[in-house]
């Protein structure tokens, strides 16, 4: 009889997976997505794309909330300052779309940094104020500017043309937003791995050992700031370049509880979880116009009046309900899953 | 200088209602140590609820008044007992978004119950203008400025010389203890709950009498997050100084520097603050270090 699996080096331990069948998987779920935007409908694959961009923002937040365990109610500051930092050079002065996702990350990483360093004393809830005080400022500050920013106008942008590929049709923008996913779940996979990663979590489990075992917390909160917020501007800019606007209406702070959903929804702290939350959170108010749609007749009814309001009510009833009831997300439900099967009939 | 004046009076009057919320945030923390971001909200229901119940008994305040203290006591006591309480003793974390997730079906509820247009919430009384010392001020502005000093002197002595006022202090400054010494820490909470959503209700209600009531009054718990931060969490009276000097100060940047710097004023203020005092003017200093 199988008793567990045992590990004995540290390559083992931190390995992203050690077996062929995940491997198998994997690839498959790839070869899947690269050739599933040829044949979705144009609705299926703007799901799709709002998932792809949705799970780059939500693996940036996870650096931060999830490994360092920095409540940040922020998110939508960053996405913003992302999506005009791409916005106002490549569609207003014609620079390059490469110098504009790239800026699109530095200035969200050096914005962070004014958050960062005042914010170094503070722990937990306050660190929840000032972030949410941040994004509140940064929406001020766009629409005070607008000589710069063109204030409530907001600016159109097209689609862009890399390197000289061009990602005017939908389906190849849904292949960058879904690259810029993989990317980004690989770069936060492998930074978790790091000596950097590890002191995240250190942090975030206990800071007063984590400082007595050598973890400068000063620099390592500051460097996951940065880099949270670097991926979360990339997303804010993909973002508004599927919107083709940038406004500040287009990024309500709806999206910062969205984001803190996410990860709660898929589970605290892993990769995985952000996730398996981001394809949640998205298809929620879609599977739930389904359902209502059996229903059929007044319900449907209710539904298209109320729908927006209907959507954020979701988005809270489906934070607390998952607090309450299965605080672990999807992906503690998938563990309990795969333990259960692995040691039925027995327990543990 | 009556430009000075008026600014400050105005100022006054919209920082006793934030002082007036901000009193509830402390009345929560001190009571349960989280601090509850669906505050606004709370108020805004009550603040509908009122309105309801005015279009429906056809304006008599005081009718009005009972009827929405009652509802938002039994509102505050529902949620502390569904929401608050099966996730008391988790991390921050947890209890924070907990009160997010609260405050964002709360809100949209609003909208979903009623509808997005603003209201006037008349029951007659509150408008009419008074004129103090050259400055023209509503019935409800001072009106609203008493509330809060009659609500700061209650407390003092509800929190002096009352029984469970001592016991609230008591569950507020260590409730293992307390419980110890047979104080029931639920039911303090419950009423902590209860009595923050009443003044919070108060404060939505003014609001609403005052200048208009719309699914947008949430933004006043945000406004009054400031000013609890600036007179300290865990100073009841201190929050309600915070409030007042936070809508001064609002007014006076809006007056002097420019309008649109006006709704940020107060955050401006609040990362100043926690900067410098993380605990506030009153708060408590705790002693952590990173």
């Amino acid at each position: 009889m199988r008793s567990g699996y045992f590990k004995e080096t540290i390559a083992e331990q931190i390995a992203l997976t050690d077996s062929w069948a995940v491997r198998a998987w994997v690839i498959a779920l790839v070869l899947a997505l690269i050739v599933a935007p040829f044949y979705l409908n144009p609705f299926y694959l703007s799901l799709l794309t709002t998932i792809a961009i949705t799970v780059v923002g939500a693996l940036g937040l996870n650096v931060l909330t999830g490994w360092t365990g920095l409540i940040s109610l922020g998110h939508v500051g960053f996405m913003l300052l992302g999506a005009y930092a791409y916005a106002i050079p490549v569609a207003l002065h014609g620079y390059d779309p490469l110098v504009g996702l790239l800026l699109a990350g530095l200035v969200p990483a050096l914005a962070s940094l004014l958050v960062g360093v005042p914010s170094l004393r503070l722990t937990g809830l306050y660190l929840a104020i000032t972030t949410l005080a941040f994004s509140f400022i940064i929406n001020h500050l766009i629409l005070s500017f607008d000589g710069f920013t063109r204030g409530a106008r907001g600016i159109f942008v097209n689609r862009p043309t890399i390197l000289g590929v061009s990602f005017q049709s939908d389906a190849a923008f849904a292949l960058l937003c879904l690259g810029f996913a993989a990317a980004t779940l690989l770069a936060t996979l492998n930074l978790r791995r790091s000596r950097i990663g590890r002191a995240f979590v250190a942090i975030r489990d206990n800071d007063t050992a984590a400082r007595v075992m050598g973890v400068n917390l000063h620099a390592y909160k500051l460097f996951a700031f940065v880099t949270s917020s670097f991926i979360i501007g990339i997303s804010g800019a993909l973002y508004g370049i599927f919107l083709s606007f940038v406004s500040v209406d287009g990024f309500p702070f709806v999206l910062s509880i969205q984001a803190l959903a996410i990860l709660i929804v898929g589970g605290l702290g892993t990769a995985l979880g952000a996730v398996l939350g981001s394809v949640f959170i998205v298809l929620l108010p879609e599977v739930v116009n389904l359902g209502f749609g059996v229903l059929g007749g007044e319900a449907a009814r209710a539904i298209s009046t109320g729908a927006h309001e209907l959507k954020s009510m979701l988005y809270g009833l489906v934070i607390i309900l998952f607090l309450r009831f299965q605080p672990h997300g999807l992906v503690g439900l998938w563990r309990d899953l795969k333990r259960g099967w692995v040691n039925w009939p027995l327990r543990y | 200088m009556t430009f000075l004046t008026e600014l400050i009076v105005s100022g006054l009057a919209i920082g006793a209602i934030y002082g007036l919320i901000a009193m509830s945030f402390a009345v929560i923390y001190k009571a349960t140590g989280l601090v509850n971001f669906a505050q606004g909200e709370v108020a805004m229901i009550v603040a509908y609820v009122a309105w309801t119940i005015s279009v429906h008994v056809d304006g008599n305040p005081f009718v009005v008044a009972a009827a929405a203290i009652v509802f938002a006591g039994l509102f505050g006591l529902a949620i502390e007992r569904l929401v608050i309480r099966p996730m008391m003793g988790e991390p921050v974390f947890t209890t924070i978004m907990v009160t997010i997730g609260l405050a964002v079906v709360l809100r949209s509820s609003i909208v979903f119950l009623w509808d997005a247009y603003p209201h006037a919430l008349d029951l007659g009384v509150g408008q009419e203008i008074l004129e103090v010392g050259g400055v023209r001020l509503r019935s409800g502005q001072v009106a609203v400025f008493l509330i809060l000093i009659a609500v700061i002197v209650g407390f003092f002595i509800f929190f002096r010389r009352s029984r469970f006022g001592v016991a609230m202090r008591a569950v507020a400054s260590d409730d293992r203890t307390a419980l110890l010494m047979g104080v029931s820490t639920a039911r303090v909470q419950s009423v902590a709950w209860a009595v923050a959503t009443i003044i919070s209700g108060i404060a939505g209600v003014m609001f609403a009498i005052i200048y208009e009531l719309s699914p947008v009054m949430f933004t006043l718990g945000l406004k009054a997050f400031p000013a609890t931060i600036l007179g300290g969490l865990d100073s009841v009276l201190g929050t309600a100084f915070g409030g007042l000097v936070i809508g001064t100060a609002e007014n006076l940047v809006g007056g002097y520097f420019d309008p649109r710097m006006k709704e940020v004023a107060g955050f401006i203020i609040i990362i100043l603050i926690l900067m410098v005092r993380p605990f506030g003017l009153f708060g408590t200093r705790r002693i952590e270090r990173v």
